[in-house]
């Protein structure tokens, strides 16, 4: 108890008293966790993207003019009975007029509509629908083009996205692939610098080593509090990567939903919000580990003595 | 309280830092090393306080052959030993006070006893109005009376001294000698290691001499020879 309460004071001393050097170690650790975290955020915003625009996928199926209610929802309930399909939207023919009338046509089109009547509506039913997943758009519009709904169906389009969508994916596949190694060689990268990093700090404090070695303070007595201190800086940098992280979201998140029209398609503070035990917990822990590591190495020589 | 028999230690093949050592230190003596420079006394040193292994010969410490020590025994014999250095050894981010009390507290003392030895220690040494200052804030003769305060606190039967005033002026070098002999007539065995000539005729002790790794003369009452 004692000892363990001597262990905790001396790391705390060794932590302000060698004030620069606790700055310099914990920038470089920093700089690693930096750089782990660009990736996660990046890796957040791709995914984001192709889901966002996934969402906005369908396959628009407009019906005949004279096709009614009930052979609309027996459409529906087959589409809803394909595996491949997430959800269908009724757009009735009150709402596609809204929808043309609100639309950015031009006006003389809008005009068009004149030539009808009061109450009379020349719009019929048509039907949005999602998929899972990209690939199983063609599934769902072959589904569509049976036989059986030939006198229903007046047309069905894959809505606007098609190439963007493909194009993307590509995208997404291949960034998926190499993010793999960028982040192995960051790995890397972080790890030998934090090793270094330590292993200079311990070489600068190698004669404290020394000289508590001579007055007869056992290995442990002396590797516990540089032990414990490593974890302070590991604990320090995800600190400051914390506060970082909430200053940068905090001006770019305005700014995506600004882009993204107000739908919040890119929800970084959120993303960071629902994953901060996993992103910086798990930060803290490799980081902690890495240090105790390489302190223990670097000591090992000069304990020696 | 010193045993050594036909010890030796080379570093590689050439550098025979001592040959054949014999000696007897008996208990509550006060004895001065000398010698010039490379004549092989810091090495006698760290062989006593296992700081380096020997290569034949035998130590004997209190009783305790320390010939072939284990490293995990090394800091229960340095508990038992005072050391002081030329260059003070003192821990730079740590206070007077906590220099001293570190020593205790690597061994386990509880926090209460460490205060009063400490601060015992301190008024000893003349520093206990220091007790908060770091070592750049102390001069030299004060930072090895640190040393020499650390060096007690674990009341030890014997205490080596390598070249302890070698930093200092005559001034300071006399208040460490004095410090020294109070300490050995308090009971504890004193080895000191100098080659400052005043201070060893002053002594008027026992005085052993070096050279290229030789004891060559071993005197009561000796003189600073060379
Ligand atoms: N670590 C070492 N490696 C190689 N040679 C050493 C080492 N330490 C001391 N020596 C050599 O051993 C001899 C004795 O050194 P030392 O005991 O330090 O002498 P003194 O303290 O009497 O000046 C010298 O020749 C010195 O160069
Ligand atoms: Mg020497």
């Amino acid at each position: 108890m004692t000892s363990l309460f001597r262990i905790i004071k001396f790391a705390l001393q060794g932590f302000f008293r060698n004030f620069w050097l606790s700055v310099v170690t914990i920038t470089m650790m920093l700089m690693a966790i930096f750089s782990v975290t660009l990736l996660v955020g990046m890796d957040y915003i791709r995914q984001a993207t192709i889901d966002g625009v996934e969402q906005k996928v369908d396959i628009l199926i407009s019906m005949k003019p004279e096709i009614d209610k009930d052979k609309v929802e027996t459409l529906v309930s087959d589409m809803n009975g394909l595996s491949e399909v997430k959800s269908v939207r009724i757009i009735t023919p009150e709402e596609n007029k809204v929808l043309f009338e609100q639309s950015n046509l031009d006006d003389n089109t809008k005009k068009a509509l004149e030539i009808f009547e009061e109450g009379e509506n020349p719009f019929s039913y048509s039907l949005a629908i999602q998929a899972h997943d990209l690939d199983q758009y063609v599934i769902i519009s072959e589904f569509a083009k049976q036989d059986k709904y030939n006198g229903w169906i007046e047309d069905s389009t894959f809505r606007d996205y098609e190439t963007f969508v493909e194009k993307i994916n590509n995208l997404a596949k291949m960034v998926n692939k190499y993010s793999w190694y960028v982040i192995a060689v960051f790995s890397l990268i972080s790890i030998i610098v934090i090793f270094n990093t330590i292993r200079i700090s311990i070489y600068t404090r190698k004669n404290e080593i020394m000289v508590m070695k001579l007055v007869g303070a056992g290995n442990w007595f002396v590797r516990m509090p540089f032990l414990l201190e490593s974890t302070f800086y590991a604990l320090a940098a995800v600190l400051i990567m914390i506060a970082i992280v909430y200053f940068v979201i905090s001006f770019l998140q305005p700014s995506l939903n600004t882009y993204f029209q107000g739908t919040q398609v890119i929800d970084l503070s959120g993303y960071f919000r629902n994953n901060f035990l996993f992103i910086f917990g798990v930060q803290f822990l490799v980081l902690s580990f890495l240090n105790i590591v390489s302190t223990t190495i670097a000591l090992r020589k000069y304990l020696k003595v | 309280m010193i045993k050594i028999h036909n010890l030796s230690k080379n570093y590689g093949k050439d550098v025979h830092a001592l040959r054949d050592v014999n000696l007897h230190i008996k208990p509550g003596e006060f004895v001065s090393i000398v010698g010039q420079s490379g004549s092989g006394k810091s090495t006698l040193i760290r062989l006593l306080i296992a700081e380096e292994k020997m290569d034949s010969g035998q130590i004997t410490i209190g009783g305790w052959e320390i010939t072939d020590i284990k490293n995990h025994e090394i800091p229960t014999l340095r508990r038992q030993l005072g050391v002081i250095f030329q260059d003070y050894k003192l821990l730079s981010k740590k206070t007077v006070f906590e220099n001293v009390s570190f020593a205790m507290e690597a061994c386990g003392f509880k926090s209460s006893d460490i205060k009063k030895t400490v601060n015992q220690m301190l008024s000893l040494v003349g520093l206990k109005d220091k007790r908060d200052r770091y070592p750049h804030q102390l001069s030299g003769g004060e930072q090895q009376r640190v040393a020499i305060a650390r060096s007690l606190v674990h009341k030890p039967k014997l205490l080596v001294a390598d070249e302890p005033t070698g930093n200092l002026d005559s001034i300071n070098t006399r208040e460490i000698i004095d410090l020294l002999k109070k300490i050995n007539n308090l009971g504890t065995t004193v080895v000191l290691v100098t080659h400052d000539r005043d201070v060893v005729n002053s002594l008027r002790g026992r005085v052993i001499t070096l050279e290229k790794g030789y004891v060559i003369s071993d005197q009561e009452n000796g003189k600073y020879l060379l």
